[in-house]
Parts: structure tokens; sequence; C-alpha cells
């Protein structure tokens, strides 16, 4: 059951194409298991088609119509199949979201006791900040705050950060003001898909040198 | 102008017979529209032109598979011209020299959950909705329903726009959100 959705604000710029990309694939791995929220894309995708009927047109250039048609016609450009990119295990039963299809991800790195990250690369966005935490049952990650926004979808497992407890297909937006420590619950490993604006600031001297080394 | 039902079975002559006369017809009517779309999102006008006519080149690739009973073709057309959008954008922000021509990968991630086969109650509530909602659009007042519009465009022209209108950007976001709460409730009420 989800419990943490994103904001509405969240789904309308999803819907309208306004999201920057590290965040398109993190609201986009909640939209494949949320029913609901699918529903509210739709709804603000139709509010879309509205604005296009309600939208004041803007003259085409003279050939427009007779170049686009000539486009047809051409041979659509021949597009090799994509070999499926290589992928680090997952534990049984976890599948990727497919908002990674178009994304390297690294092999699983060491960071820690029981944690592990892997390095997501996003095909025309490299900038972006986005990035895999895998940590073991009991564990907890440094205490830590964000730059900027930080988006989280949890892939499976559960764990509790001092404001709710978030589990498998849950959604969680963190801003600069949240400084949190999630806490691994038992029973099992957590795997969460994360896209940070600006960098984490860990805690600690020992947690800040291996947050700085990673690069998140 | 022509009507809803109209567009439908222009679009349906293209996808059986491939009718360029149909297809004149959802052209002049959707072309202007897109390049409208693109220019506000802040397209330089000769980009708007290239990206409405490749959204009317994926018109009629795409026909067959348009479903009447799961959104408006301008619901549909809508979703094609923001793929477009987003995809012109990454790219110019990359550089060509990461640009993989060859090769084709689907990096839409929103296209893949929001689009691929819906289950029956999802399909189902497509029409209700779009009916809906186009007549819950119709309740909101005016100053909401143009902050709507502007949330379809991007962060920079909600900044200029808001100017343009002598409006502080608060009040112009909390137009957007008003005019969302309105479509959550809506949502909320069809919901099995």
């Amino acid at each position: 059951m989800i419990a943490h959705h994103p904001s509405d604000e969240l789904l309308l710029r999803a819907a309208a194409g306004t999201l920057d990309a590290g965040s398109a694939i993190v609201v986009g791995a909640h939209l494949e298991g949320c029913v609901h929220c699918r529903a509210a894309v739709a709804t603000f995708e139709s509010a879309g088609g509205a604005m296009l009927e309600a939208i004041e047109p803007v003259l085409m250039a003279p050939q427009a119509l007779a170049q686009t048609l000539a486009a047809i016609d051409a041979p659509p450009r021949e597009r090799a199949a994509a070999p499926p990119l290589p992928r680090p295990a997952l534990p049984a039963g976890v599948t990727w979201p497919r908002s990674l299809a178009a994304c390297t991800v690294s092999p699983w790195h060491w960071m820690g006791p029981g944690m592990r990250w892997s390095r997501v690369t996003l095909p025309h966005a490299g900038a972006a900040n986005v990035f895999l935490l895998r940590i073991g049952a009991g564990k907890a990650l440094a205490n830590h705050t964000h730059d900027g926004l930080e988006l989280t979808h949890v892939m499976c497992g559960s764990f509790h950060d001092g404001r709710a407890r978030f589990g498998a297909g849950d959604f969680d937006a963190a801003d600069g003001s949240v400084r949190h420590q999630p806490v691994l619950e038992a029973g099992g490993e957590c795997i969460c898909l994360a896209s940070v604006q600006g960098r984490l600031k860990f805690d600690g001297t020992i947690a800040r040198w291996i947050g700085a080394l990673v690069g998140i | 102008m022509p009507t809803g039902d109209e567009l439908i079975e222009t679009i349906r002559a293209v996808a059986q017979a491939g009718d360029r006369g149909a297809f004149a017809v959802l052209f002049k009517h959707f072309a202007p529209r897109v390049k409208a779309y693109l220019v506000r999102s802040g397209a330089a006008a000769e980009v708007a032109e290239e990206l409405a006519q490749e959204t009317m080149v994926t018109v009629w690739r795409k026909a067959a598979s348009f479903d009447p009973d799961r959104a408006q073709l301008s619901t549909w057309i809508f979703t094609i011209a923001r793929n477009l959008r987003i995809d012109a954008l990454r790219r110019r922000q990359d550089g060509p020299r990461h640009d993989d021509a060859g090769a084709e990968r689907d990096d839409d991630p929103l296209a893949d959950a929001v689009h691929d086969a819906p289950a029956l109650e999802e399909q189902l509530a497509g029409v209700r909705r779009e009916a809906a909602i186009r007549r819950a659009l119709l309740q909101l007042p005016a100053e909401q329903l143009q902050a709507l519009w502007l949330s379809f465009y991007d962060e920079q022209s909600h900044a200029l726009i808001a100017s343009e209108l002598q409006l502080p950007i608060g009040t112009v976001k909390s137009r957007i959100r008003l005019a969302v709460n309105h479509l959550r409730r809506l949502l909320q009420g069809s919901e099995p």
C-alpha cells in the first residue's frame, strides 16, 4: 500500500513536462506503481489538451503542410534497436523502474558497512544528480540535509526517517529544511532511487568524507 | 472550426486510409496551436515551427495508436508535442557530442508510465475524466484558468508572464494551486 505520493505541484509539472530530468526519472518511477498518481497526471494532461484548444494559434510557415507531407513520405530514420544496458544485480523479485530504461546504472559501490550506492547517468542530462542507495536491514544512513530538493522513490524495503515510515512504492520530497536520518527496518534491505538538486550534506567527519568521496 | 467528433473522424481516416485530405484538416487545426504552445514555452519561432511540424509527422505515424476512449485528440497531441519539446531541450542542453542518433531508447520516463497498456478501469475512467475535466475547466474563474495555462509553459515564462500581468509570482502560483485543487476534487469524486 503506497502511503506517500508526489505533491500535486510535482504531478502537474510532470504532466506539463516542466520537471528537470532527474526529478522526472524519480516521479516517473513512482507513477509506474501508482494508479492514483497516474490518474492525476492524466487529469493534468487533459488540462494540457484544453490549453492547446484555448491557445491563440500562431501562423505556420507558408510551406509547412507541404514540408510535413514530404517528411511523412521520407523513409523513417532507421533506428537500430539499442542493446540492453548493463545493470547491477538487484535482490530477487525487485525490478528496474522503466523510467531508468535509457539511463546508465553503475555497478554497486561500497560506501560503508551494509551500504552501497550506484550512479545513475541520464542520456541527455549529465549534470543531473541521480543515484541508488542500497542499505542493509537495520542499518542507518548518516544524518543529512540537502542543498536543494531531494526526491526519493523506494524500490524495495522500508525505512523510518523520524518523520514517517516509507515502504516500497512510496515517494518522498525533502527540501533543504529537512535534516533526516533514514533508519532501515528489519526484514530486508532497502533500495531507493533518489535525485538531488545540489549535494547531500552529511553530519560528522567520516560521513562527510564518504559523501564527498562518492560525490553524492 | 471542426468539432471534436469531426476531428476524431479525420484521425480515423488518417489511421485507416492514410487520407492526406483528412491530415490537412488536422494540420490546419492543430499545427498552429502546437506552434503557439511551443512559442509560449520559450522556443524560438523557427524551433517552434520545426517541432510543430515534427509533432504532426508523429501524429501521422502514430495515428493508429490514438484511442478516443482514452483521451481527447487535443490531449494526445499535447503529450506528443510536450515529449518532443522535452527531447529537444535536453538534446540542446547536452550539445551534439552525446547525440546517439544511431540507437533509439525511449528516454521519456513519463510517456511509458502513463500511456502504456492501462488497466481496464483506467481506460474507462479516461472517457469520463476527459468530459468532466473540460466541464470543470469551464467553471474556473478566468484568472485561475489563465494561471493554469501558464503552468504548462516553463518556470522562466511564469516569472515573465507574472511581470507582464503585473502580478507577484506568488499570486500566479496561488491561482495555479486553486485551479489544481479544483481538478483534484473532481478526480477524487470520480475515482471508484
